[in-house]
């Protein structure tokens, strides 16, 4: 189990280093919102999924995308705004989607996917189809109104859905403690719904065994559960830079938490599956480039 | 041909819906009470059960939410608003998401589902239980905006989109209609036809009158009385989708008469009667005879007073004088108006509170 979530998180880690050297080539022409520190979040939990359970996300679902099993060479042509993309260049860095592995698309209004989750977990209850689904959001999300609907609802149906909150503590550039009135790990108790909380999220494979716990207890019909995550976001909000230099976060906390980053401390492992990672990504890169560009044909294709 | 109510037809498609879909579930404040959303789904969820005809949370953008996730996964919620303004609180979901998902996703997403917005309008409902507010959502690409003037477009149109349409439709149902009988003619609900379609409701030569909801009801009655009181023949067409314009079937229309009166249930600027009038600007302008002339609610929010409501909405009197001003070209027209001073007095058959 460790080393294929550690070969997943370090695809998804080389993947977005090679965006951070491609975007200054103004190639991939979309605001990004990077994953990097994030990723165990993504392969620790979908690692605890089947295939025809659902996850729903945000704009920072690089991470998520391919953990869900999203392929990567759609999603390169996809950053780069070509037809071949997975959605025909229409979404870009912060709407990937890919529905035919349950990555049900990713949305860029904070918290908005939320209730999508708890409609797709009704439905799957209703049709009977077994499913469980993931709806994942950051903990500016819990502010949102809609968030707190969402938690009503789904307790007050037993719906099959866990709710996952990537507790990167900023919201841009603004701390929990600037935001939030309530205590976040007990927030969800108010509905009813039990909450367990990842104190290392770097952890993929503590992330994957709480999350398998959960989602069983879920698919058993016990109702929602919430999973508070912790972790950290190495970069600026958006874009592929880092920000240390700007003042509003210290370097000390990504060096207590980089050291808890396997992908940066187990240099072995690291060594050994590299370079077939970085072939897979230089594949994916050069379909993106020879992919076409969406014509006019496609302007007003799929306007329902 | 039978004769039905307004609500009875809606609960007729309900009943239909959840007896041929599988898939279809009511959602909504209040759909499972004894109200029944005013007659419109009483005693389905007695009949279907409380999972498929749900009430639900006041959490309108979370419910709305919850619909999208819901038709994401195979469903086709039928969500209901008893007050369309009400859904001023989902316009989130709605616009950035229920309208954006097939063309953002690249076409790998559907959204089916339908709303259906109650215009409160009866009387005394003041400026945020009476809205009408087809344009706003007309406005956005990946919607399907309708108004059902009466019980056959209802029965015409409902099963067709429940069925077989997979985006998101929002019907905006007139509160003063539901209560109102109408002859159905049963033989053509079952020729298959665009369900989205203007409906010509009188041919005439004179003028067209193109009309939204309930207008559409005020219309024909302008219509028999003008012919009478002064020989004036109008073409009426019952516009019906209000996000896809027949335009064919008005300039086919303004072409035989010259001459055009807009009557919608909402205000002018930027609303229906402006944007007929941008189609045949871009399609033909000289086909016009005489300037456009329109009606529609007062450039105001609703107020409750009785005396100022009734000045708020145009009545009959308004709509004979302004069909005989774009007749005649001119504002003294010397055509004897009726001395009726208030539309909600001929519709509302029922009392308070709403």
């Amino acid at each position: 189990m460790f080393k294929k979530l550690f070969k997943q998180a370090l695809l998804i880690r080389l993947v977005e280093e090679k965006i951070i050297e491609l975007y200054p080539t103004d190639k991939i022409q979309s605001p990004v919102h990077m994953s990097i520190g994030q990723e165990a979040v993504a392969v620790g939990s979908c690692a605890a999924l089947k295939k025809e359970d659902l996850v729903f996300a945000t704009y920072r679902s690089h991470a998520f995308y391919l953990a869900k099993g999203g392929d990567i060479q759609k999603m390169f042509a996809e950053l780069y705004g070509r037809v071949r993309g997975g959605c025909k260049g229409k979404a870009g860095s912060m709407h990937l989607a890919a529905p035919e592995v349950g990555f049900m698309g990713a949305s860029a209004v904070v918290a908005s996917s939320v209730p999508h989750a708890a409609g797709a977990a009704l439905a799957a209850k209703m049709r009977k189809t077994g499913q469980v689904v993931l709806s994942v959001f950051g903990d500016g999300a819990t502010e949102e109104g809609v968030c707190h609907e969402t938690l009503n609802f789904a307790s007050l149906h037993k719906l099959p859905v866990v709710f996952l909150c990537e507790d990167n503590g900023l919201a841009v550039h603004s701390f929990k403690s600037a935001r939030q009135s309530y205590d976040l790990e007990k927030m969800p108790e108010t509905y009813g719904i039990r909450t367990t909380v990842i104190e290392n999220a770097m952890d993929f494979v503590n992330v994957q065994a709480v999350t398998q716990e959960v989602v069983d207890s879920v698919r058993a019909g016990d109702g929602p559960r919430f999973i508070l995550a912790k972790t950290y976001r190495y970069k600026e909000h958006v874009g592929p830079g880092d920000d240390f230099e700007a003042g509003y976060r210290c370097k000390s906390e990504y060096d207590k938490w980089s050291a808890l980053d396997p992908l940066i401390q187990d240099k072995e492992t690291y060594d050994a599956v590299k370079s077939e990672l970085d072939a897979e990504i230089a594949k994916a890169v050069q379909f993106a480039e020879d992919s076409p560009w969406p014509g006019r044909d496609e302007l007003l294709t799929d306007v329902w | 041909m039978k004769t039905i109510s307004y609500q009875d037809a809606l609960l007729e498609t309900m009943t239909q819906a959840l007896d041929t879909n599988p898939s279809a579930l009511i959602m909504g404040q209040g759909v499972d009470d004894h109200k029944g959303l005013f007659g419109s789904t009483t005693d389905l969820a007695e009949k279907y059960g409380h999972d498929r005809v749900m009430d639900t949370p006041l959490a309108e953008e979370g419910i709305m939410g919850i619909a999208v996730g819901a038709a994401m996964n195979g469903m086709y919620p039928i969500l209901t608003h008893i007050r369309a303004d009400f859904m001023l609180l989902a316009t989130n979901q709605i616009i950035n998401m229920a309208a954006k998902y097939k063309y953002m996703f690249g076409g790998t997403t559907e959204v089916p589902l339908m709303i259906r917005a109650i215009v409160g309008r009866s009387w005394g409902q003041g400026a945020q239980h009476s809205q009408s507010l087809q344009s706003l959502f007309a406005h956005i690409p990946g919607l399907r905006v309708i108004m059902p003037s009466c019980s056959q477009t209802i029965l015409d149109s409902y099963p067709h989109l429940i069925n077989n349409v997979k985006g998101p439709v929002i019907s905006f149902e007139h509160r003063l209609l539901y209560t109102l009988n109408f002859d159905v003619d049963e033989a053509a609900l079952k020729v298959p036809a665009d369900p989205l379609r203007a409906r010509k409701m009188r041919e005439g030569d004179d003028v067209t009158i193109v009309a939204t909801s309930i207008m559409s009801l005020e219309a024909l009655r302008a219509a028999k009385y003008l012919e009478a009181e002064a020989g004036i023949s109008c073409d009426v067409i019952d516009l019906h989708c209000i996000s896809h314009i027949d335009v064919d079937m008005i300039c086919d229309s303004v072409k035989k008469t010259g001459r055009l009166v807009v009557a919608d249930t909402s205000w002018a600027p930027f609303g229906v009667s402006a944007e007929i009038c941008r189609l045949i600007c871009e399609r033909d302008p000289s086909l016009l005879k005489q300037p456009v002339e329109r009606l529609s609610m007062a450039w105001a929010p609703c107020p409750t007073a009785k005396t100022l409501e009734d000045m708020y909405y145009p009545h009959l009197g308004d709509m004979c004088d302004t069909i005989a001003r774009a007749v005649t070209g001119k504002e003294k027209h010397g055509i004897v108006l009726p001395s009726e001073t208030s539309m909600a007095d001929v519709y509302k058959r029922f009392r308070g509170p709403f």
